[in-house]
């Protein structure tokens, strides 16, 4: 184009470099949030369509059916939404360079968080209604499994970043990844808290 | 031809980047340059174009005589269902994606995109998705038949009992589309946000980049809402739930709403990069600055916040209470006001400038002239009364064609041929490309102006066969449609010849203003050596004002080396 | 000098509005003869909807066509036009002229829609059975003081036949009667999917929607022979979803329910019916994907005659 430029692109290379990474860091964690603010707007129909639904149908639970037991699914939140204070507490390590207090706390954070995928797996398995038992069985799965699908990728992605912690220098400079997975983390949880009040305590 | 010497020294960045950047082998690859991945969109779009075109003359043929005597019905069905899946998640969509990745990066002054590896990923869905819709046709049962809307119960009857269905692979392709587009809109908005070049604010910032971040921000918000709804729908027609089959207490008309969340706003995922265009090639084929920038820039987002809240007007017939068919009769009327201040801005543009009738801008004002007309039967048809009686009649699918080929097909044109010696370093052959804009002109205003009468009278859409009272018009707009199919032939044939042969373009043929008309054609790997400071506002054309703060200096030197 | 230019402006906006007035006048013509009152209020509004686009229409394109056509830059001329970037004032007004016009239509098409009452869905949530029962009864106790109070017409729409049913004197048909200058109150109700009640010479159409029951108003006006279209696309036979509405006076009307209660049923109209049995028995090979079977013959009082209305 120039040769003006020439030099100029020379003296620039080696710099461009170092500030891109940052910079690139920074890119994706605004990627990731622009996601979740888009990924929020399927829970958003979906909840929409509940209460549309729930307001709106004749027969909404399925016959022979009474309703919801809370107290399991309580205990179930109480340990999902502490999970959000764990990883808050496993990225103050991270920011203080102590990655074995990191590591223990994320590795909680997992345990909370498989501990809920099984109180959820023992309820699905209680139930006497199907998803396919009218719209109150189809809502009520396709609710808790889209979440449960979301709570099984957050849990996945800590692993990823727990094993990639092990990657000596690896989180020197701050990680975009452990960022991302704790906020998707704390998406996933203020899910539940309406998901929650929803279903089991608007009945 | 400095860009070699500069090639050899630009850093090696961290992507991989397979294939010379001369060899055209890196479009049959998974390259994550920006440029190349736009004209990948754009290459496949177009051939999916011709896919689908070649789909509606076979139902203009049908169309021609009043009775359903050319193809079966249950052919006749698929024909239109795959049209219009086809137009809009196989051609425009990806097309404009296609623009918008070649463009953006090059007009903020970025080496690539944000994420170009999602970038490419992104794209490879398109062939993926479009294999899978085009493999329905191969099925027991064949292609969906419910239309592009795939309204309940109609879509979930499965006469054939095949868990895998036209249907079944439809929705699967629409959930592909969504995702890719997802993907796309989040590297986009993310690009335009956050790598503009020094000095270029918002307000600097041309304003195709601002009508696209608008429309990948209803990408954003709307599709979540179609997938959804895909979701359930997938769920009803595969396992058996209930949600919107009233067989079973479902809700048949919550579909339509989740349906139409999306898929209204989402004509402004398609209309709003060509007011882009149209406000890029005004300027510069009129010589003038754009009217109102600031107006028209602000404008694509108040049509972005709107568009959310109108979506209730395609079921003005359905079951829709009263108080929500004024309420969305008011919202709809309102988009008038925002797109008003668009084409008024670019008559004024036009108004006293030093007019050049060239290819693009034919297609330009051809596109204005024709959205000028969707956009007065537009506001008809959020009149309550009015569109109860046209609703799903032929008047809607003629407003329906003037906005999407008559506006936005006539814009994608004038794009490809303003940027095609950009993108491709030749230029193209003006007088094939008047010769095709004369065919598309005449074709579009012959085949979708006597859907207009036939709607009136009351011929309603998606029949195979009509009472005869209809079929003069009917034999008119398809002769237009086979003009269409015609107009293709002098665009295949300039663009192909002019890409092997067309003389060499240089850096900016059209005298415009703008960042990416300041590199080479075609721009080097990585577009900018150093990346510019913007110091002025787009579309400075009469003003004689530096757009970049090095730029007295390195116009002097490319008039010298050019 | 710049009052010359105000007389062309002016001359220019006469003409327009002359011309735009025609259009709006010949708007009349492009719909089908007007057959309900409601028909008469919709060309009203369409044609004044076509009289403010064609003005609009001409305004805009008639500038951008003096431009192309008297603003060309001579053939060597590379230079740029006057560096005009914007006019607050022009914006703002024309920006504020298209509320304002917005607000005007949008206000017409409220009064409008008013005027026509023709009902529609409202709170049909819980079937139909809730909802008709009230209306039956406002019926029992109209009639002594209006002892022509029009009876509720059933309209069932399957894939894909029209069927009527006509509570009070038992009769069904696939043919619907209608007295003229009487209120006509139906009840539409869809056995399978969505259809579309739409009568082009009425001007009102309706989604039929599965598991409601929605009910349906307008007044025909004129006598004669209309057609009734599916306008909510409905599967496979869709397009030949089309039964006649028969529109005569009270008289006739009533004169046909009697003769037609005496009727015993027989197969009615059902030309997708036909269609599907040139299909099964092998005479049209063209090919084809496995349809969902159409309703049989309806046995109905009345079929009617499969013949077009004249127009």
């Amino acid at each position: 184009m120039s040769s003006v430029n020439l030099d100029q692109s020379l003296n620039s290379a080696a710099t461009v470099h170092a500030a891109d990474h940052h910079e690139e860091g920074e890119h994706r964690l605004f990627g990731f949030i622009v996601f979740l603010l888009s990924e929020s707007v399927i829970f958003l129909s979906f909840f929409v369509g509940y209460i549309v639904y729930k307001t709106s149908a004749t027969d909404w639970l399925p016959a022979g059916v009474e309703g919801l037991e809370v107290r399991e699914p309580f205990i179930n939140t109480i340990v999902l939404v502490s999970s959000s204070f764990v990883i808050y507490i496993a990225e103050r390590y991270l920011h203080k360079e102590n990655l074995w207090g990191f590591r223990a706390f994320w590795l909680l954070t997992m345990a909370m968080g498989s501990f809920f995928l099984y109180g959820q797996a023992v309820e699905w398995m209680g139930l006497d209604f199907g998803f396919t038992d009218g719209l109150f069985g189809g809502t009520f799965y396709l609710l808790t499994g889209f979440h449960g699908l979301h709570v099984l990728t957050g849990v996945l992605l800590q692993g990823i970043m727990l094993g990639r912690s092990f990657i000596p220098g690896n989180y020197d400079d701050g990680e975009v990844g452990v960022a991302a997975t704790s906020l998707f983390w704390h998406f996933v949880d203020v899910i539940w808290i309406i998901l929650f009040i929803l279903i089991y305590v608007w009945q | 031809m400095t860009e070699i010497s500069l090639e050899a020294l630009s850093p090696k960045r961290e992507q991989p980047v397979p294939g010379e950047p001369e060899n055209w082998r890196r479009f049959f690859s998974f390259s994550t340059d920006h440029k190349v991945i736009g004209i990948q969109y754009i290459v496949v779009a177009f051939v999916f174009f011709l896919i689908g075109g070649f789909l509606a003359m076979i139902i203009r043929g049908e169309l021609i005589t009043p009775e359903a005597d050319l193809v079966d019905r249950t052919v006749y069905n698929a024909l239109f269902t795959m049209h219009g899946t086809i137009m809009l998640f196989m051609w425009t969509f990806p097309v404009l994606n296609g623009l918008a990745n070649y463009l953006v990066p090059l007009q903020i002054g970025a080496r690539d995109m944000a994420f170009p590896r999602l970038n490419a990923v992104a794209f490879w869905m398109v062939p993926v998705f479009g294999v899978i819709l085009m493999a329905s046709f191969l099925v027991p049962g064949g292609p969906s038949q419910s239309g592009w809307w795939a309204y309940p119960p109609v879509s979930l009857q499965n006469p054939t009992g095949n868990l895998i269905n036209g249907q079944f692979l439809w929705i699967l392709a629409v959930a592909l589309s969504g995702i890719s587009s997802i993907m796309g809109a989040v590297n986009i908005v993310t690009t335009i946000i956050r790598m503009r070049a020094p000095g270029m604010t918002f307000f600097k910032m041309p304003v195709f980049c601002w009508a696209v971040m608008a429309a990948q921000t209803i990408q954003l918000f709307g599709l979540p809402a179609l997938t959804a709804g895909a979701v359930m729908l997938l769920f009803d027609l595969s396992v058996g739930t209930s949600f919107f089959d009233p067989a079973t207490g479902g809700d048949p008309v919550l579909y339509q709403h989740f349906f139409w969340f999306y898929s209204h706003p989402a004509v402004y995922v398609i209309i709003l990069p060509v007011f882009g265009v149209f406000s890029e090639l005004f300027p510069v084929y009129a010589r003038k600055p754009l009217f109102g920038y600031k107006f028209v820039a602000v404008s694509s987002f108040v049509i972005t916040g709107l568009s959310a809240i109108v979506w209730v007007h395609h079921m003005f017939a359905s079951g829709t209470p009263g108080w929500m068919r004024m309420l969305f009769m008011a919202s709809t009327m309102l988009i008038s006001v925002p797109t008003g201040v668009k084409i008024f801005a670019w008559v004024a543009t036009i108004w006293g400038g030093k007019i050049k009738l060239s290819t693009p801008m034919l297609f330009a004002l051809g596109g204005l002239v024709n959205f000028l007309f969707a956009g007065i039967t537009g506001i008809m048809l959020a009149a309550v009364p009015f569109d109860i009686h046209v609703n799903n009649t032929y008047f809607v699918v003629g407003h329906f064609h003037y906005v999407i080929y008559g506006a936005a097909v006539m814009g994608i044109y004038a794009a490809i041929y303003h940027w095609f010696p950009k993108m491709t370093g030749r230029m193209y052959y003006e007088g094939l490309g008047k010769l095709h804009f004369v065919l598309t002109f005449v074709g579009v205003n012959l085949n979708f102006l006597p859907m207009h009468p036939a709607g009136l009278m009351g011929m309603p859409r998606r029949v195979a066969s009509y009472d005869p009272e209809f079929a003069y018009w009917n034999v008119l707009a398809s002769l237009g449609g086979f003009l269409l199919g015609v107009s293709t032939l002098p665009f295949l044939l300039n663009m192909i010849s002019s890409w092997i042969l067309g003389e060499k373009a240089p850096a900016n043929p059209w005298r415009a203003i703008g960042l990416e008309w300041l590199v080479s054609s075609p721009p080097p790997h990585e577009n900018f050596a150093v990346i510019p400071t913007v110091v002025s506002e787009p579309y400075g054309y009469g003003k004689n004002e530096p757009l970049i703060a090095s730029q007295m200096a390195s116009t002097e030197l490319t008039s010298e080396l050019s | 000098m710049n009052l010359r230019l105000i007389l062309k402006l002016a001359a220019i906006a006469g003409v327009m509005t002359a011309i735009s007035l025609w259009v709006g006048q010949l708007a009349y013509t492009w719909m089908p003869v007007p057959a309900s009152e409601e028909a008469l209020l919709v060309d009203h509004l369409f044609s004044f909807l076509t009289t403010l686009g064609t003005f609009i229409f001409l305004g805009v394109a008639g500038t951008l066509l003096y431009s192309v056509l008297f603003q060309r830059a001579a053939k060597y001329d590379e230079g740029d036009g006057p560096p005009i970037e914007g006019n607050l004032t022009l914006e703002i007004v024309w920006t504020a002229i298209p509320l304002v016009l917005v607000i005007w239509i949008a206000g017409y098409s409220y009064r409008i829609y008013d005027e026509m009452n023709i009902l529609g869905p409202m709170e049909h949530m819980h079937g139909g059975a809730a909802i008709a029962a009230p209306l039956t009864l406002a019926q029992a106790t109209d009639a002594p003081e209006a002892p022509e109070a029009p009876e509720i017409i059933e309209v069932h729409a399957r894939q894909w036949v029209w069927e009527f049913y006509y509570p009070v004197a038992n009769v069904t048909s696939t043919e619907l009667h209608l007295p003229n200058h009487r209120r006509a109150k139906l009840t539409l109700t869809s056995e399978d999917v969505l259809h579309g009640f739409f009568v082009p010479a009425f001007r009102v159409k309706q989604d039929v929607i599965p598991g409601r029951s929605i009910d349906f108003e307008f007044t025909p006006i004129r006598e004669g022979t209309y057609r009734l279209r599916d306008s909510q696309y409905s599967g496979t036979y869709f397009a030949a979803m089309q039964a006649n509405v028969v529109v005569e006076s009270p008289d006739d009307y009533q004169q046909w329910l009697t003769d037609v209660a005496a009727l015993s049923p027989q197969p009615g109209l059902n030309p997708s019916y036909d269609e599907y049995q040139v299909k099964v028995e092998n005479r049209d090979n063209r090919p084809g994907w496995k349809t969902v079977e159409p309703a049989p013959y309806p046995l109905v009082n009345y079929s009617g005659a499969p013949v077009l209305p004249e127009r």
